[in-house]
């Protein structure tokens, strides 16, 4: 009972960090009909600022991470990806696919093109004990921070004037501007709270690994891209979900998977979603939208 | 490889030779180079095979694939383990099975039973994804990119796990490489000019309008997939024999960034831009690797030695090609249709005249006159709003049926049910007496049910003839006698001097026949018309009842006509139903209808209704 227990603790924390990706993901897709390969590396970089920030105290290397997530997400918005706004959903996506190998190489030239070690806080690799289960610190400040987001996002784009725009822009975004919604203005907000929330996956993922590598960010962005295909495209609840699933799936199987099959652990989590796609091509939580066109 | 009136043999050949030359000048350059530029090149050249690949699935159906060098990952672990002397399967795979443990093939079996495995795979694995839509497709493949890569790496006794297979006998020089390129470009271009091709870039230009002229969006695009993940697992075992050992490394995240990139910046669409992106890709990317070493690029710049600088480099190069120039160095186009080629060959010769191929061809005309098109009872609600509300229609054989009500009536609502692109709530469709509610709208058009869209929904990227022969060849007739139907129809309709011209260059009004064209090259017995009238002058008013009129006589085609313009209703239709608010008001001749209390009332509202009507 313990045992299991455990185990779906461990499958929601996961399933957590997989949200809090998928939903970076869906934002912009939302605002913008991107899907942004680079998101990757906007979980990549800020991790490398906890790396090179390591001999400041650790709340202000999570800032320095903080910001760093926001700036080059902003900023690759603003020198990428507005020049192909209008572009089709593939040029976006190769666009973004350009963004993402320059940040990783260039990662790769200026630092190293091998992982790198981070001291993390003690107290975050220590675990705690709640009646008979013992749970590590971290998947508690991963749970934590995954309902904190939630909220504030809610709150955001439900109680907010920029929620609102945010909102209108992604249900049609001519009309939207049409209607006084400053285009470039929401699209940068939707990049700068993505960017803050890739890197706030990029510092747990230091908490959890404690290591940097240029590469690190191909992972959580496939994660990502592969929660929001199972929730269905442009939905907060529909990316949550999907990140819940993928997360709890990966646990699970590797904790009750026969040995001989662990390695392929990944192989299977990654073969679901054409199962979940192939029974509803909309996604999860995706509404079967008509031919809106004709 | 000719062309048979889509275009010009002069065209054809000229598309045909210029990338074959660019290949053999290649492998030219490379065989007269040292041992190690040789190699580079016949690992380009094996590269391109791969893009070629790419190109048939990505540029055809205009959905990207990040999946397949999975298939070239597969092509070439078959041939290294078909030809890997028994002595190292034993050490590198001690669990493969005997039979292929065993075997010592030949560079040549290996290459086609790796490419026939790499078919095969791409059909089965292809099969789920291709159901996925069109913006899932991108990401199902690249997670199975990343199963491909697990598979591999932690599979060890089998393939050799992460650290790979080593001693492949290095059997690819630079010219089998250049043979087998020419043979990718062959293919490559002759599926882009067969029937199915044209279908699968219908897809790519718009998906609504190509399912209306009987085009099965996942049966075409899984037809490219597979040969793509063909020529992709041939490139892949070229490769494989050319470098002598293998990683699931070797065609992964990276090598899909490259091949991409090499594809983007040619030109996705244009076979041309295939091999152009590929061998300029692939020079800028030699000398920034030269860079990368830290030896002198040019006897200029010495710097020491970084890594990913040839990323960087490619990653920049893919950056501006998407932002600059978004149809690649080709711009989509094939050498033959290179502005300046078609300028002299136009000088040289007139084109094939669409009115010589006149006459031999012509829509199939109706297929047995027996029943009716007829809905019976349908209802339809959205969310609660109800848009149809048992409607019944009948619409017989080789007659005209005018659908007039005021907006938001669910006239357009009821086309879309008739054709299949919505199911009722309740209530059928009848087509002959053959009960077709919830067939897809391919299965209708192939059935005999044409119909056309409020917008014109053009193939832009297809010529005008090209966009027309593709209807035909939606409900399957073959690609010469599709361009003997086009070039009846565009004849027909006045727009036989246009046929070699961009679709998506015609004036609104060409754009507006070509849709009604497109419809009827399927050779149509019903044909729903969705105000085809709306944004033609008085003029082109005239000449369109005209050209419906001879679709009926000749063809015996049934048209159902949406429209608001009551003189072309009443100039083509000696019926007409009246729809309000989901609701039959009237039916009868259209002076009949105008007379009727209710039509009024359904157009003006009540207080017109009594006596106001002129």
């Amino acid at each position: 009972m313990t045992d299991l227990a455990q185990s779906l603790i461990d499958a929601l924390a996961l399933g957590g960090l997989y949200a809090l990706i998928a939903i970076g993901v869906t934002l912009i897709y939302t605002v913008m009909g991107m899907m942004n390969f680079a998101q990757g590396e906007f979980v990549m970089l800020p991790a490398y600022a906890l790396y090179v920030l390591a001999g400041l105290p650790f709340a202000v290397a999570v800032c320095g991470a903080l910001a760093t997530g926001i700036a080059i997400a902003v900023l690759a918005e603003r020198v990428a990806f507005r020049p192909v706004r209008n572009a089709d959903l593939a040029a976006q996506l190769v666009t973004s696919l350009a963004v993402a190998t320059i940040l990783q190489n260039a990662v790769s030239a200026g630092v190293d093109a091998r992982a790198q070690s981070v001291a993390t806080p003690e107290l975050l690799s220590e675990s705690s004990q709640i009646g008979a289960l013992s749970i590590p610190n971290l998947e508690i400040l991963t749970l934590a921070l995954t309902v904190i987001v939630l909220g504030g996002l809610g709150w955001l784009l439900y109680r907010t004037r920029i929620g609102l725009e945010m909102r209108a822009a992604a249900e049609n975004f001519e009309m939207a501007r049409l209607l006084g919604v400053r285009a470039n203005r929401v699209i940068a907000i939707a990049f700068a709270i993505s960017g803050a929330l890739a890197a706030t996956v990029g510092v747990l993922i230091v908490l959890q690994t404690g290591q940097v590598s240029p590469t690190m960010g191909l992972t959580p962005v496939l994660v990502g891209f592969i929660a929001v295909v199972i929730g269905g495209f442009g939905r907060i609840s529909g990316a949550v979900a999907g990140g819940l699933v993928l997360g709890a799936l990966s646990s699970l199987l590797g904790t009750y998977l026969p040995d001989g099959l662990v390695p392929f652990r990944d192989a299977i989590v990654f073969s679901l979603p054409v199962a979940i796609l192939i029974v509803r091509p909309q996604g999860l939580l995706g509404a079967a939208t008509g031919e809106a066109r004709i | 490889m000719n062309g048979g009136g889509l275009r010009s043999p002069a065209s054809a050949a000229t598309s045909l030779v210029v990338p074959l030359v660019l290949v053999a000048l290649a492998a030219l350059i490379g065989a007269s180079g040292t041992p190690s530029f040789e190699g580079t090149v016949t690992l380009i050249l094996c590269n391109l095979i791969i893009v070629l690949g790419l190109q048939v699935f990505i540029g055809n159906s205009g959905v990207y694939s990040f999946g397949q060098l999975g298939f070239a990952a597969s092509g070439a672990y078959v041939a290294a383990l078909l030809t890997l002397p028994a002595t190292f399967t034993a050490l590198q795979t001690p669990e493969l099975p005997k039979l292929i443990a065993d075997a010592q093939l030949g560079t040549l079996p290996s290459t086609l039973i790796a490419a026939a495995a790499s078919g095969l795979l791409a059909a089965v694995v292809g099969w789920p994804l291709m159901r996925t839509s069109t913006l899932a497709i991108p990401i199902s493949t690249f997670a199975f990119l990343i199963v491909a890569y697990n598979v591999l790496a932690n599979w060890d006794p089998v393939t050799g796990g992460s650290s790979g297979l080593v001693g492949i006998p290095t059997t690819t020089d630079v010219t089998s490489a250049g043979v087998w390129a020419g043979v990718a470009v062959v293919v490559a271009l002759a599926f882009k000019w067969s029937a199915g091709g044209y279908r699968l870039q219908a897809t790519r230009e718009d998906e609504v309008a190509a399912r209306s002229i009987g085009i099965g969006l996942m049966r075409e695009r899984l037809v490219a997939f597979t040969i793509s993940g063909t020529l992709c697992g041939i490139g892949g075992a070229l490769a494989a024999h050319q470098s002598g050992t293998l990683s699931p490394d070797t065609f992964y995240f990276a090598a899909s960034v490259t091949t991409i990139t090499m594809l983007v910046v040619g030109g996705a669409r244009s076979v041309l831009g295939a091999v152009v992106g590929t061998l300029a890709v692939a020079t800028v990317n030699e000398l920034l690797r030269n860079l990368e070493e830290g030896s002198d690029a040019f006897g200029l710049v010495s710097i020491g030695a970084t890594p990913g600088l040839a990323a960087i480099g490619l990653g920049l190069i893919l950056l501006v090609a998407m932002v600059a120039l978004p149809g690649g160095l080709s711009g989509g186009r094939e050498a033959g249709e290179l502005e300046p080629v078609r300028r002299r060959l136009r000088s040289r010769a007139p084109s094939t005249s669409p009115a010589a191929a006149a006459g031999r061809a012509r829509p199939q005309p109706a297929r047995g006159s027996a029943g009716s098109l007829r809905a019976e009872g349908v209802s339809l609600a959205f969310s609660g709003l109800r848009v149809l509300r048992g409607v019944e229609l009948a619409l017989p054989p080789g007659e005209a049926l005018g659908l007039i009500g005021p907006n938001g009536a669910g006239k357009t609502t009821l086309v879309n049910v008739l054709s299949g692109f919505q199911a009722p709530d309740s209530g059928s469709v009848l087509l002959d007496g053959v009960e077709v509610t919830g067939w897809s709208p391919p299965r209708l058009a192939r059935a005999g049910l044409g119909r056309t869209f409020q917008a014109a929904l053009p193939f832009a990227g297809l010529t005008v003839v090209e966009s027309v022969a593709v209807g035909a060849m939606g409900v399957g007739v073959g690609r010469r006698e599709a361009v003997a139907v086009a070039a009846d129809v565009l004849e027909r309709l006045g727009l036989g001097e246009q046929a070699q011209s961009p679709a998506g260059l015609q004036p609104p009004g060409n754009q507006r026949l070509l849709g009604i064209a497109r419809a009827l090259a399927t050779g149509p017995r019903y044909l729903l018309l969705d105000e085809p009238a709306a944004g033609l002058n008085d003029e082109e008013c005239r000449e369109l009842v005209a050209i419906l009129r001879e679709a009926i006589q000749d063809f015996g085609c049934a048209i159902l006509l949406i429209e608001h313009d009551m003189n072309v209703v009443m100039d083509l239709c000696a019926q007409v139903q009246v729809l309000d608010d989901g609701e039959t008001v009237a039916i009868g001749t259209p002076e009949e209808v105008q007379a009727d209390p209710a039509v009024v009332e359904a157009y003006l509202g009540t207080s017109y209704a009594v006596g106001a009507h002129a």
